[in-house]
């Protein structure tokens, strides 16, 4: 009975031990650029659109729409697939891998891609009044060596957000201007004790990029400057100083370097929080729930000069694949209508990519305190493909400078981005 | 593996073997040596095993074979394979500065957890197979936390741990335990305690009903024969109890170890507030190598894969070593 009994473990064993080497499967390859579907040059009829689930409410059903509406006006089929935004990551990293990769794919990034030379550019695919109507901005950060491919679907602008009700309690008559007076209303509230907020600062792996580019572009800092990589410079060690002074002086939540943006978000829903960076589609909670009685202003800057607010675009790209450029290129032309993009942005509560967009949100007054900063919003360096690595770099370091030295914490990010990442 | 000559009894008497029912063609008639009765020609034996056969082929070795060949290739960050690699991607990994603590990680998990997991189901097998009303109940209600995902599992529990608005401390500071709230999962020497307690929770089920299995399976004239001859409940549980429960042990232990070890939803989803690799075990290492972190390099994560497999294969081995040691010398 033993001898059976242990052939019984050393069988389970063994499959598992290949179970385990099969779990890791995923990771096929393939060494050809692009696709190879259609090998012989056929023109494609039918294209895949991979997308990023911005809503669960409105994400799917506006891609349905709009593949209905592209199949009826240019005869070709368009099949949607929505990813949520903690998969789809991988999911393109994969489907790259194995030589799927769609047509045309919604993502954060797209350097990378450019660099590896599996876009198409603008002239291939986007028609040319399209091109004119994007933001001159988001043209420039979506330019990669010259040529034009990271094309936006959206964006959205920081703003900050506070508590009316907290400030009122705390005696503060007005938002902040300077960071000196940001500390000073973030010791108030904090002093109001029953484990109010001053300040939420989220400094954890989720978009620790964000906080951080929000606080160091309105400390006259940036990421890179005339082609290179600045991120140790003084001014940012100096920003980096004062987030790490307001989290020694506990004006902000627990932990700032363990709590990522969602979180965050919920201390401000709550009305523990009083100040926080937010987006639109934290103000859209925040009008649903109608819990918090908030104002948003432009972010304060450490001496006081103009506000400059930190900009978002995700984008839209285009995969070269043989035959599918007519196909693509309908795409983007019935997209950028602007019954499409527009419908697309106003139901998920983002901010256009285009001028004829701005135009047309013009009379949205909840929108106008982003509305007014975008044309000038500054984008974090998504046009340089090292970007996408050090994004990360900041995501899983930047928190450790609370409980370190910010010095050697932006050293070190700073010679990752020289070392290409 | 040394053990891998069990697989196969052979020649040697195993269960049943003599016995009238080998004459039929049954299960034990296929282990015959060729001219016996219930031999059948090879191809045909081909044909019945094709099935199994390909399945393995396709889900199990296919995909390790793409894995290796994974590990040697080298990627850019968007997956796009852009030449081979050699071993490359294994040094880098055995050069990565936190391998060091990505490794102790996992050992205090794996031990931790499956230690508490044998001792506690011990305990818990024992009460279970008194009978006391309720008793189906009882079972059923521990079979829960194993039929529940632990993706959903793990986030029940973010949420119990909660800083500021978790029950656990909202029951601490009612009870005046504690002062001020204990943040478990973002205080670096709480963080891995509190991954520990889940890991537990998630293991217990399976392992209660292995044990349950192995108590039922005592006889209970041993039992009998040890009271009579006047053996305490301790000499009875430390002598009898014990010693015939080693399989169940052995299973529990090794299936409990595989399992721990290759747990990623707990470890990645109570971890996912926490920057670096503080406290990533070696399967949450190999993800966030491909996905999340600066290198985000499927090839050095397929590297980390084949070293995971590699581990798993080595310890188990040396646990089974270990056990079939003992067992020489107690003969």
């Amino acid at each position: 009975m033993r001898s059976t009994k242990q052939s019984v473990v050393v069988a389970g064993l063994a499959i598992a031990g290949l179970a385990l080497g099969a779990c890791g499967g995923g990771t096929g390859a393939g060494t050809a650029p692009g696709g190879t579907a259609g090998s012989t040059g056929e023109e494609a009829k039918t294209i895949k659109l991979v997308a990023a689930e911005y809503s669960k409410d409105h994400t799917k059903a506006f891609w349905d729409a709009f593949a209905k509406t592209y199949h009826d006006k240019t005869g070709y089929t368009l099949e949607v697939q929505v990813v949520s935004w903690d998969n789809i990551d991988q999911q393109s990293s994969t489907m790259i891998q194995n030589n799927q990769a769609p047509d045309i794919l919604n993502l954060n990034a797209y350097a990378s891609y450019a660099k590896d030379g599996l876009l198409y550019d603008s002239d291939a695919v986007l028609p040319a009044v399209v091109k004119d109507d994007i933001l001159d901005t988001f043209v420039k950060y979506g330019t990669y060596q010259g040529k034009f491919y990271g094309f936006p679907d959206l964006s959205s602008a920081r703003a900050f957000f506070y508590n009316k009700t907290l400030f009122q309690q705390a005696g503060i008559a007005a938002p902040p201007k300077t960071w000196t007076e940001l500390e000073a209303d973030a010791k108030k509230i904090t002093a109001l004790g029953g484990g109010k907020v001053g300040y939420a600062l989220p400094l954890g792996p989720e978009e620790a990029q964000g906080e951080f580019s929000m606080w160091l572009f309105n400390n006259g800092g940036d990421w890179k400057t005339d082609g290179n990589w600045v991120i140790n410079s003084d001014k940012n060690v100096a920003t980096l100083d004062f987030l790490k002074k307001l989290a020694d002086e506990k004006v902000t939540q627990n932990n700032p370097a363990r709590t990522n943006r969602a979180d965050a978000f919920d201390l401000f829903k709550s009305g523990t929080a009083g100040m926080v960076i937010g987006f639109s589609p934290l103000a859209a909670d925040l009008d649903k729930d109608k819990k918090v009685d908030y104002a948003v202003a432009p972010f304060p800057s450490n001496d006081g000069t103009e506000s400059k607010t930190f900009g978002v675009t995700d984008y839209l790209m285009a995969f070269k694949k043989p035959g599918n450029e007519k196909a693509v290129k309908a795409f983007y032309n019935l997209y950028y209508t602007p019954d499409q993009v527009n419908t697309f942005i106003k139901a998920e509560g983002f901010l256009p990519v285009t001028k004829s967009g701005v135009a047309y949100f013009s009379n949205e007054k909840a929108l106008q305190v982003y509305l007014n900063t975008l044309p000038n919003a500054k984008l974090t360096p998504t046009d340089d493909p090292t970007w996408d690595k050090v994004k990360l770099a900041v995501q899983q370091n930047l928190g450790g400078a609370m409980n370190g030295s910010p010095k050697a914490t932006l050293d070190g990010l700073q010679r990752t981005a020289e070392s290409g990442g | 593996m040394s053990d891998s000559t069990t697989v196969s009894p052979g020649p040697a008497p195993v269960a049943g073997s003599g016995d009238r029912r080998s004459r039929m063609p049954s299960r034990g008639g296929r282990r015959r040596r060729a001219g016996r009765i219930g031999q059948v020609h090879p191809l045909v034996a081909l044909l019945w095993l094709a099935p199994a056969l390909a399945l393995i082929l396709g889900v199990v070795l296919y995909p390790a074979i793409k894995l290796f060949d994974a590990s040697r290739g080298e990627y850019s960050i968007t997956g796009l394979r852009k030449g081979d690699a050699g071993w490359d991607n294994y040094v880098k990994v055995l050069d990565h500065p936190d391998l060091g603590t990505v490794l102790r990680n996992t050992v205090v998990w794996v031990v931790a957890v499956v230690a508490i997991t044998i001792v506690l189901s011990l305990a818990l097998a024992q009460f279970l197979v008194k009978s006391f009303p309720g008793r189906r109940f009882v079972r059923w209600a521990v079979i829960i936390p194993w039929a529940a995902s632990l993706v959903i599992t793990s986030q029940l529990f973010v949420l119990l741990y909660d800083y500021n608005y978790g029950i656990i401390n909202h029951v601490l500071l009612s009870l005046h335990v504690i002062g001020t709230p204990i943040d478990f999962l973002g205080d670096d020497s709480w963080t891995m305690f509190s991954m520990v307690v889940v890991g537990v929770f998630v293991s217990l089920p399976f392992t209660i009903f292995v044990f349950i299995a192995g108590l039922g399976a005592i006889p209970d004239d041993v039992m009998e024969a040890a009271t009579v001859d006047g053996a305490s409940p301790w000499q009875r549980y430390w002598n009898i109890t014990l010693p015939l429960m080693r399989p169940a042990l052995m299973i529990a232990t090794v299936l409990n170890v595989i399992y721990v070890f290759n747990s990623f939803p707990i470890v990645y989803t109570l971890n996912d507030r926490n920057p670096g690799y503080l406290h990533d075990t070696t399967i949450t290492f190999m993800y966030k190598l491909a996905f999340k972190s600066q290198e985000h390099d499927v090839g050095m994560s397929a590297a980390a894969g084949i070293f995971n497999v590699l581990l798993i294969l080595v310890v188990v081995g040396i646990y089974l070593k270990i056990i079939n040691w003992r067992e020489e010398t107690s003969r």
